[in-house]
């Protein structure tokens, strides 16, 4: 069968049309979210909406009268801050937050649950304080019979920031230095269950055959995760995940595992490296100095890692960006070795592969199959054939590689392949403005 | 399955070749290798290998293999047809699926020409599939030869694509088919690869053998012999579906044939490769070539390069009586940043999809005789229905 990732919606178009338009330099790219220390949370149900056309109830944190939204909002402190978080519960049941990692969590009003105060069903509210002592990546969510109340959506993302440069590292420490940095909170979903809560049946639930069928990356499934951010078609679904960067700058992955289950998560070109797991580098003293390098990293539920990404093209054993004496003699003089006048900007790759002709010769276009995200040629930056109604969706000629869980059955939407826990990582050649959609 | 419906499949086979013989006279089968001339990848009689290249022709289709109690399985798969000239690939790879596929070994640095020829899928004829080849893990990866089909391209039937290599970088990857890779990687196009570092053949650390994992500087890595140990379910509702042009499973997909390099325990002891699978009666091609038999001689040191391609389950693997010592994960040494050595000895490792490890059974002072690798996720201990199989396999020490 012919693999055609239909859109269903124009997020996509809507995206570059966004990205042309309010497109401009940014020193670096910051994840979504909204910044403390005070946040007002309440509790509420609403639909999200699946790539293949399916609407779910959930229930979420929303920000203040905002909408319900799923994850919860990305919470964003600095190191030392006295975080304050009043919920306020608008479900027909009593809710509450934990926030693994934090210690001293203090709760005032509400009614005791299990874990911690809960703010009772239908209007009750309850305040929890801590002080965020250590920076890094961690989560927060229901304390409240949790085994329902997480799979409905009840979970989010809490970003501690360091004191030193805040901005730039997650962990104050140069190991921790990024360019750019995007969350990866991984989930999955059951339907059965969301059908039974809606149909007034929760009491018993049994979760025990819990079965999913939905994957996503911030609480949307593919191609939604590639979809612009606070798309007026997703309205409880703000998050987006498009992870964009240039050879040699540096990506940080916050990973969570936000749901039940574990998830293989593969970056295509290149290792990352893992500096970090639940809010603490790998360290001996001395820096991420035990950090490992891997092409998968398992996510684990109620867990998060940080890692740095960076990719350069080096040992492709060829120019990336096509140029060879015959097509640039400018660059490359005819031993086959660059100039001095090879482009400044280009010289993230290795001087080993600069000017190196391209080692083999690509089929006819009447033998191979052409990807969307195709720009019609192998170089970087450059643009090249696509029949009509191929390709398309890569519009400076970038090298796009699939980030996405490994056990493949998770790159699907109820049945339907593509979609699930799968995004796109641009890579775009030197000078061209990365879009922050 | 029907006799009747496969009798019609195989009619259609024929009208299949036809129509891609018509392909091939246009010579979209083309294998670049540098120095050969006839197209078959290989140099021989006056062609000349120039240095540090290593050539490889896959075929790219489908096939049967045959589970441990019997069951038989519609697959898709890759087989080596490196040897074979242009003229004969299609009759050569059509229904031809080996699972695994071919195991790939490299040397770190060689510059290394990976030919696809997508030889079409002659039980589903209804399909026009392109394939490729993702390198798992390569270091630095272009799309263009990374076979993640979005960002690239992939090959179509009766055509052939030729991805190229430098393999900078030792230590146990993997491959598979990256178009419609839930359905593609379920149906079994996955296989073994690794890496030979540039250390090898030089003693140091007192590394008699002068095998290495990696350029460890120290011998640290050293191992006498090496085995993949490459990790993948099937689910047979999904197959059985498959080769009776059903809609696929998707969401229901469920492996109940946990295995380690294609096989279910007992096959996996077995050191040949499986007889040939018998479709109604006719003969197939062998199909499951790569055994996990592991022996070895008390004192030496076994390495095992374990991945996992497994499309739903994370599976743990243990060694009950020789100690595993992690030296590696991900194709990457385990080394902190100031070079501290970070191996570590453990019972069991832990791997979901996409993920490796190094693993060396040191057998100084182990007892001869037979050990077991199993996994000890242990419903997986089974073939289907049938207990004592599935993802266990034997260590002899002499």
């Amino acid at each position: 069968m012919k693999n055609t990732f239909i859109m269903k919606r124009a997020a996509w178009m809507l995206l570059i049309a966004a990205a042309l338009v309010f497109g401009g330099p940014r020193a670096y790219a910051a994840i979504d979210g909204i910044t403390g220390p005070t946040f007002n949370l309440t509790a509420r149900a609403g639909y999200i909406s699946t790539s293949e056309g399916g609407s779910y109830l959930m229930w979420g944190y929303a920000d203040g009268a905002g909408l319900m939204q799923y994850p919860g909002p990305t919470l964003i402190v600095n190191q030392g801050d006295l975080v304050t978080v009043n919920l306020s519960n608008q479900l027909t049941v009593p809710v509450s937050i934990v926030f693994p990692g934090q210690s001293g969590v203090t709760a005032v009003g509400g009614t005791t649950g299990l874990l911690t105060s809960e703010a009772p069903a239908a209007g009750g509210t309850v305040t929890y304080s801590f002080t965020a002592a250590q920076p890094g990546t961690y989560t927060y969510y229901s304390g409240t019979r949790p085994e329902l109340q997480i799979e409905m959506g009840l979970m989010g993302a809490l970003i501690v920031r360091p004191t030193v440069n805040p901005a730039t590292r997650a962990y104050g420490h140069s190991d921790s230095q990024f360019d750019h940095e995007y969350l990866f909170l991984l989930s999955e979903m059951d339907p059965d269950i969301h059908d039974q809560v809606a149909a007034g049946n929760m009491n018993p639930m049994d979760t025990t055959t819990y079965f999913p069928v939905y994957w996503f990356i911030n609480g949307r499934t593919a191609p939604d995760t590639m979809g612009m951010a606070h798309d007026p078609l997703l309205p409880h679904q703000p998050y987006n995940i498009v992870p964009f960067m240039h050879p040699g700058e540096k990506v940080l992955l916050r990973m969570i595992g936000g749901g039940r289950d574990l998830h293989p998560f593969h970056t295509h070109g290149n290792h990352h490296k893992v500096i970090a797991r639940d809010g603490r580098m790998l360290s001996s003293g001395v820096g991420a100095d035990l950090a490992e390098m891997a092409f998968t990293t398992t996510v684990v539920p109620g867990s998060t890692a940080d890692a740095i990404f960076t990719w350069t093209g080096e040992k492709l054993g060829w120019d990336m960006y096509g140029y060879t004496n015959a097509t640039h003699p400018a660059y490359c003089s005819a031993s086959g070795n660059p100039t001095a006048a090879y482009p400044a900007d280009k010289l993230s790759q290795l001087p080993t592969d600069r000017c190196k002709p391209f080692p083999v010769t690509l089929p006819d276009q009447t033998d191979i199959t052409n990807g969307q995200f195709y720009s019609g040629s192998p170089f970087l930056g450059s643009m090249g054939y696509i029949p009509p109604g191929e390709g398309g969706y890569n519009p400076n000629s970038g090298f796009l590689y699939m980030w996405h869980s490994h056990a493949e059955k998770e790159i699907t939407n109820f049945d339907i392949f593509p979609g699930g826990m799968l995004t796109m990582l641009f890579i775009e050649a030197p000078g061209v403005t990365l879009m922050e959609p | 399955m029907k006799a009747s419906r496969l009798l019609s499949l195989i009619g259609l086979q024929l009208i299949a070749i036809v129509l891609i013989s018509f392909s091939l006279s246009e010579g979209a089968i083309q294998v670049q290798c540098p120095g050969d001339t006839d197209g078959d990848g290989l140099w021989t009689g006056t062609e000349v290998q120039p240095p540090n290249t290593q050539c490889i022709h896959l075929a790219a289709g489908d096939g049967f293999v045959t589970m441990a109690d019997g069951h038989l399985q519609y697959t898709f798969g890759f087989s080596d047809i490196t040897g074979v000239l242009p003229e004969d690939v299609m009759r050569t790879g059509m229904l031809a699926a080996e699972f695994p596929g071919p195991s790939i070994k490299v040397k770190e640095g060689a510059n290394v020409y990976l030919t696809l020829t997508n030889v079409g899928m002659i039980m589903r004829p209804d399909l026009f599939d392109p394939h490729s080849v993702h390198f798992h893990g390569f270091p630095n990866a272009a799309p263009i030869f990374d076979g993640e089909p979005m960002s690239s391209i992939s090959i179509n039937m009766g055509s052939s694509l030729t991805y190229y290599y430098t393999t900078p970088d030792p230590g146990t990857y993997m491959y598979h088919c990256h178009v419609e890779a839930t359905e593609h990687m379920q149906m079994g196009m996955l296989a073994n690869l690794w890496v030979t570092p540039l250390q090898d053949g030089a003693t140091v650390g007192g590394c008699a053998s002068q095998k290495y994992v990696f350029n460890d500087g120290d011998g640290s890595t050293c191992y006498d012999v090496d085995f993949p140990i490459q990790l993948s379910g099937f689910d047979s509702n999904f197959h059985d579906l498959h080769i009776a042009v059903q809609p696929l499973p998707f969401a229901l997909m469920k492996d109940n044939y946990p295995m380690i390099n294609g096989r279910g325990y007992p096959d996996t002891i077995n050191p040949g490769p499986l007889p040939a699978p018998v479709i109604d009666g006719e003969t197939g091609a062998v199909s499951q070539k790569v055994s996990s038999m592991i022996s070895a001689t008390a004192g030496q040191k076994v390495l095992l390069r374990v991945s996992s391609l497994a499309t739903v389950d994370f599976y743990t693997l243990s060694v009950l009586g020789i100690p595993m010592r992690v030296v590696g994960r991900d194709a990457k040494i385990l080394r902190s940043s100031s070079g501290q050595n970070l191996s570590y000895t453990t019972t069991s490792v832990t791997l979901g999809g996409g993920e490796s490890y190094e693993v060396i059974l040191d057998t100084a002072g182990v007892a001869p005789g037979t050990y077991f690798l199993y996994t000890t996720d242990l419903n997986n201990l089974s073939n289907s229905g049938e207990d004592f199989g599935g993802m266990m396999t034997e260590i002899d020490i002499l």
